[in-house]
Parts: C-alpha cells; structure tokens; sequence
C-alpha cells in the first residue's frame, strides 16, 4: 500500500525552481533513498512534505490524505517526522526531557496534567527510556545535549522523531559526520526501525552506505526526477554517473 | 570585567562555602522529604535552597508581625509588593517563558480595574468583590484572546509591537470617552475590603501565594517545558507534533487570569482606579522590571524581584536618599546594573549559590 505519494511537486523561490515537477512514492515497510548531486533540491522535498516551505505546486498525500497545506505539526501528527541535517537538541533539558518534549500530546490542559496521569493514559505504551533505547543512549538519559558527542546528538535527534509515534521516518543525511563504525550501528538501528513496522525515506548526496539499506533509489538533479529503481540498477545507470560528474561532485 | 569581578569574590564565595555546606547537610533529610512527596510537582532542592524558601514563605505569611520592627509602612509596601508580585509573575510565565514579550501587560489588569470601576460607578454603587471580581477576571481574560489571537498568530516581534499599541490605544480609549471613566480623575467610589492595615495585607498576600503555587505549579509542569522551548527554538515544538500557536495564545489567556485578579486587588487596595497607577505604559514597563531583577522564567523569581523591587523603592531608598527623582533614577540604575551583571537576575543568582554550596556544581 502506497504510504506517501509526492505528486507533481514543484518549488520556486522567485525566480530559482528548487523542485520541479517532481513525483514520487514510498510504500508502507519501504526504504527509499532520494540521492542528488548537494543543491538538488533533496531538502527542499523534505521541507515541503514537512511543510515547512508550502509547495508552489502539487500535491502530498500521506496515508491517503493530502496534507499538502497542512502545518508543520499536523503533518506529524499524521504520523511523518523528520530528522533533519542539523541538530537542534534544547540545551536547557536534558536528553530524556527532550525526548520527552516530543512525546507530549498537543494540548495546553493536557501538558497541565502531572506525568503519572499522562502515562496512565497512554496506556503503558513506550516511554522515554524506551525511545532512548531504540538508538542506545538509555545511560545518557540526565544529561545535557551539549555535553554529548556529535554522533550521540544525532542519535537524540532520531530518538526525538521517534517518539512522536511515527508511520514514516525522513532521515536527511543520518550519517553526515559518522565513522564506520557509528554508520554500521546506525544502518542496523534503521532496519530494526523498519522491521518496528515504519517506512522511511532517506536523503543522502551519495550511494556510500544506502547500497544496503535502500530497497529502491530516487534520484535527483536540480530538481527534477533523473533515475528510479533498484540501488544496483541507479549505480550503473549512465545519466546519473553523468550528472555526478558534471557537478564534479567526486561520483556516485 | 566579569572575569575579574567573580574571581574578587572567589574567596568570599569559599568562606560561604565552608560555613554553609555543613548546615546544607544537616537541612537535606527534611528537604529530601519534601522532594520525595511535591518534588516532583514543584522542583527538588538541596537542603540550604528549601531552607531559604520555607523561610521566605513564612516570613510572607507574618509580615504584619515581624514588620513593625523594621519600619512603619512595612506591612503597606509589602501590600503592594504582594499585588505586583501577581502582575510579574503573571508577565513571566506569557513572556518570561516563550520570550514573546509583551509591553502591554498592564492593559489585563487595566480592563479588570476598569471593569470594577464602571460596574460600581454606572450599575450599581452597592456591589461587592465577590461580584465585581469574577466579573473583572473574566474581563481581562476576554482581552486577553482579543490580544492573543491576532498577534500570537504571528512569529516574530510582531506581538510585541502589538501589545505596545494595545496600551497606547486601551490608554487612550479611557480618555476619548472620560464622559464614562472619569479620564485623568479616574473612579474613586470604591469601598476597599478592610481599612485595618494587617488584614488588607493579607488580602493582597493570600491571593498572591495561590497565584504563586499555581503558576509554579504549571511552569514545572510539561506546559512550561513546552513554552521555554518556543522560546529556544519554535520550529523544535513544530516538529514535536505541538501547536506553537495554541501553546502561545494559551499561555498569554493563562496569564490574563492572574493579571485580572491583580487588577482587582489594585482597585480594592487603592479604593480608586485611574490611568495613571492601572494602564499607561510605564507600568507595564515596571512588571518587566520587576520580572527581570528577579529573574525572567522562573515565576519565583518575579515573585521575589517584587519585594525587593518594593523594599528597595519604599522603604531603603527612602531612608538613605531623600530626593525622589534621584531615588526613582538610583532604582532604575539598580535594574540596569541587575540586566548588564546579572541577567538571569538576582534570583536566581542567590538560588544556584544555595545549590552549589557543597561543590555539586559551577
């Protein structure tokens, strides 16, 4: 079943098309890479779908409903959430507070009620220590995010869209900045996320570490729609390899 | 200069350290029961920091008894002190806490006051507080969603300017139509609750207390961990699944309650409303004073920026400097030195000192 279905979606800033015409889908339990060539448009998708920019043209329907004017908060309480490229943990809470933050209903008298009575009412479902689990940071629950590496800041911010409860997963650049190491840990946190019944999308400017995890790939350059398939198929794929290297963007 | 100022004060703050830390010790069980059991609900804190607070409320609660020995017209300040303590703790957790902030908070406690003075004046001179102030209430929080809704929509320092009309044009509004309001004059028929002194305090102080327990209480809650994030980052709240709007425009009707319970203590303290004392601008400029000395975003802190604000304006001033020009501009003086030195303001500066006393932390 079709879970997210960007259709015929265009984005200009005056007079600069940032997205244009672009149409895609992601299936329910999917993981679908969007790759291009850095400036070609791969966070302004993302940033329409959050609505965070409202698209010029088109249309985004999640779950069957569009949501293509839908505020930023609606649209994750649709069940979409995104973690975006840079960090913003607030340093005033600490990790669990905010986890937590992002685990809270959307209500002023509801926020007004102690913590015991909003457990009870979620019914023992996951809670702070749980989401932290999901990405490993369970011992670092107390602390501040400014006193925490950088890969353990990215991981909080996982932790965060997670815990909204989400269908779908927008990862941009998840492993930006990651040694090997911290890339194979987080691969295998991403398909346990799959197997937990969430789909995803996830924007990288490269194939290095999506081979595994993607099951299809969509490529864009400036914008538009270059290449759809299989990873194995995209990485031979003459148009893409062409589009890589006129932007001497170092290769696929 | 701050550098050198603190390192100045290190071996004071190491001899405070040494004198204080084994009596922060000996207060922590009873301080570790009250965290156990409201903790939760209202912050835990060490020994010394419990201390202090249980003996700042009790020193509120009998400020008639104990203030005679000091001065006079003690327990009056106080009175007063009371009344604003309600207006800027009532601005902190609006503005203090989301960082939209508004210039206009006097305009709520205007409308209560203003409502009390035309109910007595024009409907019926016999009515009573305890009609002429759910009445009130109900009327600051009503401008308040007319302010809120419009502004609150907004990012930006689009509310501010706002609020900063609104008070100008609510300022304005009472004279344009003085046939109504008395204008420059203002109400003057109203009958105060009590004329004995110690009683009227307590009137302005048991409401004061209330107002403080819920606003701690709600600023402790998640709600106020929602608001300092708008003011950290709107967009995180965004992307939280949280409605920034709603939460702003909840949090400015949330503080329009207290402010129009304040408004009506003023009027019923005074036994008068004018423009002057309720809704021109310099009185909401004096909230933010109060909140910023005491500590913007912390709801005690404004409680206690207020009595000292008070205490420093009425009572020490008074006796050191006899001019008042240059007592109001020494004060003035006093709350620019608290935003350039202190400006997470003097609150909380005592209040990490209490915490840090036995080396837990800066």
């Amino acid at each position: 079943m079709t879970l997210l279905e960007v259709d015929h979606l265009t984005k200009h800033f005056g007079g600069l098309v940032a997205v244009d015409d672009l149409s895609f889908s992601v299936d329910e339990g999917e993981i679908v890479g969007l790759i291009g060539p850095n400036g070609s448009g791969k966070t302004t998708v993302f940033n329409c779908i959050m609505s965070t920019y409202i698209a010029s043209e088109g249309e985004i329907r999640f779950d069957g409903e569009d949501v293509t004017s839908e505020k930023t908060h609606g649209v994750v309480n649709h069940g979409l959430s995104r973690v975006s490229q840079e960090s913003n943990p607030i340093n005033l809470l600490s990790v669990g507070g905010n986890i937590k933050l992002f685990m809270l209903p959307n209500s002023f008298l509801a926020c007004a009620l102690p913590d015991a009575v909003l457990a009870r009412r979620s019914d023992g479902g996951p809670g702070v220590v749980d989401h932290a689990e999901r990405v490993g940071l369970e011992d670092k629950i107390e602390e501040t995010p400014d006193s925490l590496p950088h890969a353990d800041v990215r991981r909080l911010e996982i932790a965060k869209a997670l815990a909204t409860d989400p269908d779908m997963l927008l990862l941009d650049e998840p492993f930006a900045g990651m040694n090997q190491a911290e890339i194979r840990t987080l691969s295998e946190q991403i398909e346990q996320f799959r197997e937990d019944g969430i789909s995803m999308v996830v924007v990288d400017h490269n194939m290095r570490g999506l081979m595994q995890l993607v099951d299809r790939v969509v490529v864009i350059s400036s914008g538009q729609k270059l290449a759809e398939g299989p990873p194995e198929e995209i990485v031979e794929n003459q148009d893409v390899q062409d589009a890589y290297l006129a932007g001497e963007h170092g290769g696929i | 200069m701050k550098g050198t100022l603190r390192s100045a004060l290190l071996p004071v703050w190491n001899v405070l350290c040494m004198l204080l830390a084994p009596l922060d010790r000996a207060l922590q069980p009873i301080a570790n029961v009250y965290n156990r059991t409201l903790g939760g609900h209202f912050g835990e804190m060490n020994g010394l920091q419990f201390a202090v607070i249980s003996l700042g409320f009790a020193a509120i609660a009998t400020v008639p008894f104990w203030s005679p020995f000091y001065s006079e017209t003690l327990n009056i300040t106080f009175a007063v002190a009371s009344i604003w303590a309600i207006f800027a703790m009532s601005w902190d957790i609006q503005s203090g806490y989301t960082g939209y902030i508004s210039f206009g908070h006097s305009v709520l406690s205007g409308a209560a006051g203003y409502t009390i003075g035309l109910l007595i004046l024009h409907y019926d001179p016999s009515m009573g507080p305890a009609t002429t102030i759910p009445v009130a209430v109900l009327a600051s929080l009503v401008l308040g969603l007319v302010i809120a809704v419009p502004s609150l929509r907004l990012r930006g320092p689009y509310f501010s300017l706002i609020t900063l009309v609104g008070v100008l044009l609510f300022t304005n509004l009472i004279f344009a139509f003085s046939g109504w309001t008395n204008g420059e004059l203002g109400i003057h028929q109203v009958d105060p609750f009590t004329y004995e002194p110690w009683v009227r305090y307590y009137y302005m102080a048991i409401p004061m207390l209330l107002v403080a327990l819920g606003l701690i209480y709600i600023s402790r809650s998640n709600v106020g961990m929602v608001l300092v994030t708008i003011r950290e980052n709107e967009r995180a709240v965004s992307s939280a699944g949280l409605d920034p709007t709603k939460f702003k425009i909840s949090s400015f009707v949330l503080s329009s309650i207290p402010m129009g319970i304040g408004g009506a203590l003023l009027v019923y303290y005074g036994r008068a409303i004018n423009p002057t004392s309720f809704v021109e601008i310099s009185n909401s400029i004096e909230i933010i004073a109060i909140a910023v000395i005491g500590g913007m975003g912390s709801v005690v802190g404004p409680l206690f920026g207020s009595f000292l604000f008070f205490f420093l304006e009425e009572e020490f001033l008074r006796d050191v400097i006899g001019d008042s020009s240059l007592r109001t501009l020494v004060l003035w003086l006093f709350v620019l030195s608290v935003l350039v030195f202190a400006r997470n303001g003097v609150f909380r500066v005592i209040w990490h000192g209490l915490g840090a006393v036995r080396g837990d932390s800066e």
